[in-house]
C-alpha cells in the first residue's frame, strides 16, 4: 500500500491479499480533506453458520478477474456517487474466526453517499467477484458455501439482486 | 486447450486440465464436460466461463490456445 498525506485519494490497495487486512492503516489513509463521511465496512467470519460451529474459512480467488473486477466495481461506485475515496480489499486462503475477510471504505462530503456506496460495493462484490468462500467447521466437515442464488430468480448468472436494493422493493 | 476450474468444481474435476481435441463454442465445451462428468450439470449450467480472464457468453467461438477460466457463482464476503 502506497500513501501520500498530500495527495490521499491516491490510495493504492491491493485488492486481492494473502495477509492479514490492515484495517487502521487503511482508514487512516482514507481520510480526505473534501470528505466529511468515512465509512468502514468490515465483513468479519463468524464462529457459526447453519447451525454449526465453524472453525475458520478459506477462500479462493480467480486473482486477475477479481482484481480487476473489484477496480472497475469500485471506479463505477467512485464516479456514480462523487467518491473522494473508494478502496475495497478481499483476503484469500485461511481466515480465522474474527478476522476481517473483506473491507470496504468508502468517503464523501456527506454520510448518505458513503453508506450508499459502500453497501452497493460490497453487495457487487459478494455477488459478482469470482470469490469463493470454504468453511472449515469443528466437527470436521468442510463446505463451498453462501454461494449467490441469484440465477434461480432472475435466471441468469449474470444478473443479481443486491441486498441494498431489496429494502426498496 | 487449457482449462482451470475453481472452487466447488474441484470436487467434480482436476483443478487444471488440458483438452486435446477442440470445441467450436462455450455452449459445446460445457456439454462435452457434462458428458464427462453428469453430477456437475447444475453446477455447470450456473457457472460462468471466461477466456484469457475476460468473461464470455455461450456463443464464444473457441481458439486452439485459449485459456479457459470455469467459475462457479460467487460466494465472497
Amino acid at each position: 500500500m502506497t500513501t501520500s498525506a498530500l495527495c490521499p485519494q491516491a490510495v493504492e490497495v491491493k485488492h486481492i491479499t494473502s495477509e492479514p487486512i490492515d484495517l487502521p492503516g487503511l482508514l487512516s489513509a482514507s481520510h480526505h480533506p473534501e470528505a466529511g463521511a468515512v465509512v468502514l465496512f468490515s465483513g468479519d467470519v463468524r464462529d457459526n453458520n447453519l447451525g454449526k460451529n465453524v472453525a475458520y474459512l478459506e477462500y479462493e480467488a480467480q486473482e486477475v478477474m477479481a482484481s480487476k473486477l473489484i477496480a472497475e466495481i469500485l471506479e463505477e461506485a467512485r464516479i456514480k456517487w462523487s467518491l473522494s475515496v473508494a478502496v475495497a480489499q478481499h483476503r484469500i486462503g485461511k481466515v480465522s474466526v474474527s478476522e476481517a475477510a473483506v473491507v470496504v471504505i468508502t468517503a464523501t462530503p456527506h454520510r448518505r453517499e458513503a453508506y450508499e456506496a459502500n453497501r452497493h460495493i460490497i453487495d457487487r462484490i459478494k455477488h459478482e467477484v469470482p470469490i469463493w468462500k470454504c468453511e472449515y467447521f469443528n466437527d470436521g466437515s468442510k463446505k463451498w458455501g453462501g454461494n449467490c442464488n441469484c440465477h434461480e430468480i432472475t435466471g441468469s448468472a449474470n444478473k443479481h439482486i443486491y441486498e441494498s436494493e431489496k429494502q426498496n422493493l | 486447450m487449457k482449462v482451470e476450474v475453481y472452487a466447488v468444481l474441484k470436487e467434480y474435476f482436476e483443478k487444471e486440465f488440458t483438452l486435446q481435441r477442440s470445441f467450436d463454442d462455450i455452449h459445446s465445451l460445457r456439454s462435452f464436460l457434462i458428458s464427462e462428468n453428469p453430477q456437475a450439470e447444475k453446477l455447470l449450467n450456473i457457472s460462468r466461463f471466461a477466456v484469457d480472464n475476460e468473461f464470455v457468453d455461450n456463443n464464444y467461438s473457441l481458439k486452439e490456445n485459449d485459456h479457459i477460466s470455469i467459475m462457479p457463482p460467487s460466494s465472497g464476503g
